[in-house]
């Protein structure tokens, strides 16, 4: 296949995101605090107590993950229709921040188990589909920084991006058809959350999610100015050979 | 579709003449059950029937991986991978031709390995030998289609040993649970329940279709 790759090198930091960068550090700024105060003054649940706020880190951290790497997905998509070196630069941020936030969630819940079901680790069809995710994402990571040439790298990267995107729902029929049962609630609305609970959680969401954006931005910006830095190094080479 | 036939003949033709790759592959899976013998609390007897089934499928898998990573190193040589990539056919015949030849070697080793794993857990397979053999079929489909696609990746990459098992075991796992649930039930009712099986087909389905469809972006020149 022919690799017609628009490189367009940005000499730097493109307008368009600082001044996105701006707006989502303000709001993700007021987002935080906002969040802060209604978990803090958000009612102790009756059975599990303190532990159960961590619920307005916990399950936000699923919404951003997933976030990312559904990001990450459609970034290769377009990546492999369109050659444009710009989706691969989004998808690997995408990747990298839904990385971050799988992480927070995967160190988050077994505090949260232990306190509530009395086990670190459960095998519950949820937990292991992310925890497999969670795997899928850091080889995709790992492939990009081991493979060579930077249009093979993408080409790589989108198609893994892709399919591991596109093996969750097999991977949850099986753990649910013949794994383990399920310990997560199936459905928030039908009455997880308590009174006073809904809007600390819709602000944690939003919370989450807005800090998800920035993060990208903020590594897109980085792989814009490391590519153009490369650029700049390869140019001062070829001053150098004359 | 000859582009399919070709590739496979060459793949079993370089396999008969040099033998390495099953050689090696079976010799793996002897080893593991050595192992298996001495990690198991009171070693792979009767008494340890139980764990039989899910261990065959690890033995299978690994055995996979190890000949699923040379299916590819092989074409490095001589930069044959280019003469691949750049032949004038569909590359998804050429990706499927590979997955075909990977499946027959890893049958092979399959066979061989299910025997050693008959003798020393004594169990009489002969009696649900054809279940047993459209079962490990089933799941080795998954395993080679999905396999031989991130192999052509892995071969591309520095640490192609290290990458390939890293792409491919998450994609491995529902593979691996139904087709050890679906072994386990044979080994113990001697029938096969019909869920495991459905599930085999359409995650089989799946991985060929994708596999096929996306072959143009991991077999390059």
């Amino acid at each position: 296949m022919t690799n017609a790759v628009s490189n367009q090198v940005p000499t730097s930091t493109s307008p368009g995101i600082n001044r996105a960068l701006t707006i989502t550090g303000a709001v993700l700024a007021v987002s935080i605090a906002v969040w802060a105060y209604l978990v803090y003054s958000a009612p102790l649940d009756s059975v599990q107590g303190l532990i159960q706020k961590i619920l307005y880190v916990h399950v936000p951290c699923w919404f951003a993950a997933y976030a990312g790497f559904v990001v990450t997905a459609v970034c290769g998509a377009f990546y492999l229709w369109k050659n444009d070196e710009r989706f691969d630069r989004v998808a690997v941020a995408g990747a990298e921040v839904g990385v971050l936030f799988c992480t927070l969630g995967l160190v988050t819940g077994p505090i949260w188990a232990k306190g509530t079901w009395g086990h670190w680790w459960a095998w519950d069809p949820r937990l292991t589909v992310t925890l497999l995710l969670w795997f899928i994402y850091l080889a995709y990571l790992l492939l990009r920084s081991f493979t060579e040439g930077s249009t093979r790298t993408a080409r790589f990267a989108a198609v893994y991006g892709i399919a591991g995107i596109a093996v969750i729902p097999l991977n949850y029929f099986a753990i649910q058809l013949f794994g383990g049962a399920a310990m997560h609630p199936n459905n928030l609305e039908r009455g997880s959350l308590g009174t006073g609970m809904g809007w600390p959680f819709a602000a944690a969401v939003v919370t989450a999610l807005i800090a998800m954006l920035h993060l990208v931005l903020l590594r897109v910006d980085l792989e814009n100015k490391r590519i153009a830095a490369d650029a700049n190094a390869a140019e001062w080479d070829s001053d150098e050979d004359f | 579709m000859n582009a399919l036939l070709a590739v496979l003949w060459k793949d079993l033709l370089t396999e008969w003449r040099s033998r390495d790759r099953a050689i090696a592959m079976l010799l793996f899976s002897m080893l593991m059950v050595v192992i298996f013998h001495f990690s198991l609390p009171g070693g792979a007897t009767t008494a340890t029937r139980a764990y039989a089934p899910g261990l065959l499928w690890v033995a299978y898998v690994f055995a996979a991986l190890l000949g699923l990573g040379r299916s590819f190193a092989i074409e490095l040589e001589n930069d044959a991978i280019e003469g691949l990539a750049r032949a004038p056919v569909d590359r998804g015949w050429v990706l499927l031709g590979k997955t075909i030849a990977n499946l027959l070697i890893l049958g092979f080793v399959q066979a061989v390995t299910a025997c050693i794993f008959a003798l020393v857990f004594e169990m009489d397979l002969l009696p649900i030998a054809l279940e047993l053999i459209g079962v490990v079929a089933l799941g080795s489909i998954g395993l080679c289609s999905v396999g031989t696609f991130f192999a052509a990746i892995a071969v591309r990459t520095r640490l192609r040993e290290v990458m390939l098992p890293l792409l491919a075991l998450p994609f491995y796992t529902p593979v691996l649970i139904a087709a050890s649930r679906a072994t386990n039930a044979l080994f113990e009712t001697g029938s096969v329940p019909f869920e495991p099986i459905q599930f085999l087909i359409v995650t089989d389905a799946s991985y060929l279709i994708v596999s096929f469809i996306l072959s143009d972006f991991v077999l390059d020149e």
